[in-house]
């Protein structure tokens, strides 16, 4: 409310009752997420929160690992912040998600070459983009699984990511099909093996433990 | 009647006096006794204080000593039949006021307003124990315990007090102990009689009096000396009267029971000072940016510190919680580990099992094989020869026969055998008929000789042709030189026997 004509004293002083709770809330979304950017991302903050969109937040504390020079800066918890800002739609603007990528103080540079990867118009589709991110991660494509699997899962941090079989064999095949070193065959028998793998648990998901072969053979 | 009431009119003013004292002490005693009385004879009045005083033939004049010389020679009242049980003295329907029963009276009487309770308890509880025996009241007024200690020298002039014993309740005789249920007839077994105890206490009383004329006889101040005389010496310069009595009046004083004390009224203290005004313009008391600033700085800094301790919180959960999933994952992969390397263990226990008991069973088979193999040729050697033992013994036995053999053997030699003996029969029939005609022509021979003794050579000659030309039965006699000719006979007879058949025959 507007202050009062004359005020005379520090006690006329009114402070909004909401406003220390949007401070904390946003000082610790900004604490957690570590912008490099820290006006960026809180414009993107607060347009997002009045839309009632998802929080460009991340959920755990991350260090940033990245210079703006060498690396890219994306990592696996910014992957998990797009999802969830993203994921709800099964295709994304791809301006819209530039926005989003912008507001995460993430090079454009980087996004760019993501794109290319799949070239394609105006949307994508964000499974894909996904897989896309998760492959720039880390080198081999199991590597890249094992990203996607982590942030597509519903299971805690830190227990068995799994994932519907559907899901992984999408982008399993997705990503191998834009590899053009890996024949298909394999690709299908190694699908295969790990359907069987997924029918014989009897629900239908893949987890990180199948996707390494254990260590220990009698 | 008129003596009765004049006495009565004197006495009453006595009585009054000597009640006053103790009406003061007691308030148990109204006037009520005094004032309705009349000039009735008290006998048949419950209460005591109505002494028949007019009988009495104790001298007014002293009033403390009236009790004293108030004998027991009173008859006991109407009462009495019903006694009271606590008091076992019945002479106090006599006694006027002051009618305690206990020894104590004339002190009680002589303390004037220090009367203790007791005695009012007790004459009062004497009508009403007399109504009917019923609740038993104690109270006494607290009373000052006198000292045993002398503070002072012993007085010459001060009489003596009478130790006064200190009334325990335990150890009052007056207190009824044991059962109350039933009344004690009579006199309490036990307690002297009332005249002797009002006689034991006679006896104290006038043992006081004599103690206190002795007391009384006792040198004061020495003697004065020889030719001199103690007088009294007024020493003040004015004679004062010493028996000047104040005035003495009553006055009292009560204050409004309703009133209450009215509220103060407030205190307004008077204006001082003076009034003075100012004038103050926009922007001069309130700088907001200045005031703000603290409250920002707090705001802001709480906020941060707060915001960054709750992150360092979750944080700290989160993290907490990823190992706890991660153990379990580990936990979980080596449990199926576990359980992959315990079937594995499992098969290949079963598997060893299962060659085992084959192996077993292999074994068996051929150890029982083997055992069948030893057995057989065993029993075969063992019957080996058996067939032949067994024909052999058959054929001992019998069993194997030449039928023809057979045939004759039963057939034919028996017949032959039963021919034979049939015809060696025949021999013999026939060489004992023999011997008989051959006995018989011998004894005849023998009587012919006899009776022809000369004919010796006749007989002789008839003795060799006698067996054979006659047949003598000679059964008995010559029997046993029969066997001896009879083996001489069987070359001989085959040829005989058809002859000696026929003559057999003939005979």
């Amino acid at each position: 409310m507007p202050l009062p004509q004359t005020v005379f004293c520090a006690q006329q002083i009114h402070i909004p009752p909401e406003l220390p709770d949007i401070l904390k809330q946003f000082t610790k979304a900004a604490i957690r997420t570590q912008p490099a950017d820290v006006l960026q991302w809180s414009a993107g903050y607060f347009s997002a929160l009045s839309r009632g969109d998802p929080l460009p937040v991340k959920d755990r504390i991350e260090m940033p690992v990245a210079t703006q020079k060498t690396d890219t800066g994306l990592t696996q918890g910014l992957l998990k912040v797009l999802h969830k800002q993203c994921s709800h739609k099964e295709y994304v603007e791809l301006a819209d998600l530039e926005k989003k990528w912008k507001n995460l103080c993430l090079p454009v540079e980087k996004f760019r070459a993501i794109l290319q990867l799949d070239p394609c118009e105006d949307k994508i589709e964000w499974i894909k983009f996904l897989a896309l991110g998760c492959s720039t991660l880390g080198g081999s494509l199991i590597t890249a699984m094992k990203n996607a699997c982590e942030i597509l899962t519903a299971d805690p941090e830190g227990g068995p990511a799994r994932i519907p079989f559907k899901s992984f064999a999408y982008i399993y095949q997705y990503l191998s099909g834009l590899d053009p070193e890996l024949p298909a065959a394999d690709t299908e028998s190694y699908l295969a093996t790990l359907k069987e793998k997924s029918e014989s648990k009897k629900n239908g998901m893949i987890g990180l433990s199948d996707l390494f072969i254990p260590k220990r053979t009698i | 009647a008129a003596a009765n009431t004049t006495m009565a009119a004197q006495e009453r003013p006595l009585r009054r006096r000597s009640r006053a004292p103790s009406a003061g002490g007691r308030s148990h005693e109204p006037e009520v006794p005094l004032a309705t009385r009349p000039s009735e004879r008290p006998l048949g009045r419950k209460f005591l204080e109505l002494p028949p005083l007019g009988g009495t033939p104790a001298s007014p004049s002293c009033c403390a000593g009236g009790l004293a010389s108030r004998p027991l020679a009173r008859e006991p009242l109407p009462w009495s039949q019903h006694p009271c049980p606590w008091h076992y003295l019945h002479l106090s329907g006599s006694h006027a006021s002051l009618a305690p029963t206990c020894f104590r009276a004339y002190l009680h009487r002589s303390r004037g307003g220090s009367t203790p309770d007791m005695a009012a308890v007790m004459t009062d509880s004497n009508p009403r124990a007399a109504r009917a025996s019923g609740t038993y009241t104690y109270t006494s007024r607290p009373r000052a315990l006198p000292c045993q200690r002398r503070r002072y020298r012993d007085s010459l002039l001060q009489p003596a007090e009478e130790p006064s014993h200190y009334g325990n309740i335990m150890y009052d005789r007056r207190v009824i102990r044991g059962n109350t249920y039933a009344l004690p007839t009579g006199q309490v077994p036990g307690q002297p009689d009332p005249l002797e105890l009002q006689r034991q206490q006679q006896a104290r009383r006038k043992a006081l009096a004599r103690k206190r004329a002795q007391e009384q006889l006792r040198p004061r101040t020495p003697e004065p000396v020889e030719g001199r005389k103690h007088v009294d010496v007024q020493t003040e310069l004015y004679l004062e009267e010493i028996a000047d009595r104040i005035v003495e009046v009553d006055m009292e004083c009560q204050t409004d029971a309703f009133l209450n004390r009215p509220p103060t009224p407030l205190f307004i203290p008077a204006k001082t000072g003076k009034d003075v005004s100012t004038q103050i313009l926009e922007g001069e008391l309130f700088d907001f940016d200045l005031e703000v600033k603290p409250m920002l700085e707090v705001l802001l800094g709480k906020t941060i510190e707060q915001a960054l301790l709750e992150v360092m919180e979750e944080e700290e959960l989160a993290n907490l919680r990823a190992r706890q999933y991660v153990y379990e994952e580990i936990r979980n992969a080596e449990l199926a580990e576990v359980q992959r390397l315990e079937e594995q263990e499992r098969r290949h226990q079963e598997e060893k099992e299962r060659r085992k008991q084959q192996q077993g069973e292999i074994v068996r088979k051929h150890h029982e094989t083997s055992q069948k193999i030893s057995a057989r040729a065993f029993a075969q050697r063992y019957l080996a020869d058996l067939i032949p033992a067994v024909f052999d013994s058959l054929r001992e036995s019998g069993y194997f026969y030449d039928p023809i053999e057979r045939d004759i053997e039963i057939g034919f030699l028996p017949w032959l055998m039963n021919e034979v003996e049939k015809t060696m029969e025949h021999s013999m029939v026939g060489r004992t008929v023999l011997d008989m005609l051959i006995r018989e022509v011998v004894e005849r021979r023998l009587n012919t000789y006899e009776h022809k003794d000369a004919q010796q050579s006749l007989k002789l000659e008839d003795g060799f042709s006698g067996p054979e030309t006659m047949a003598e039965p000679s059964p008995t006699i010559s029997q046993t030189q029969r066997p001896f000719l009879d083996r001489d006979y069987p070359q001989r007879t085959p040829h005989n026997t058809e002859k000696f058949m026929e003559e057999g025959e003939f005979l």
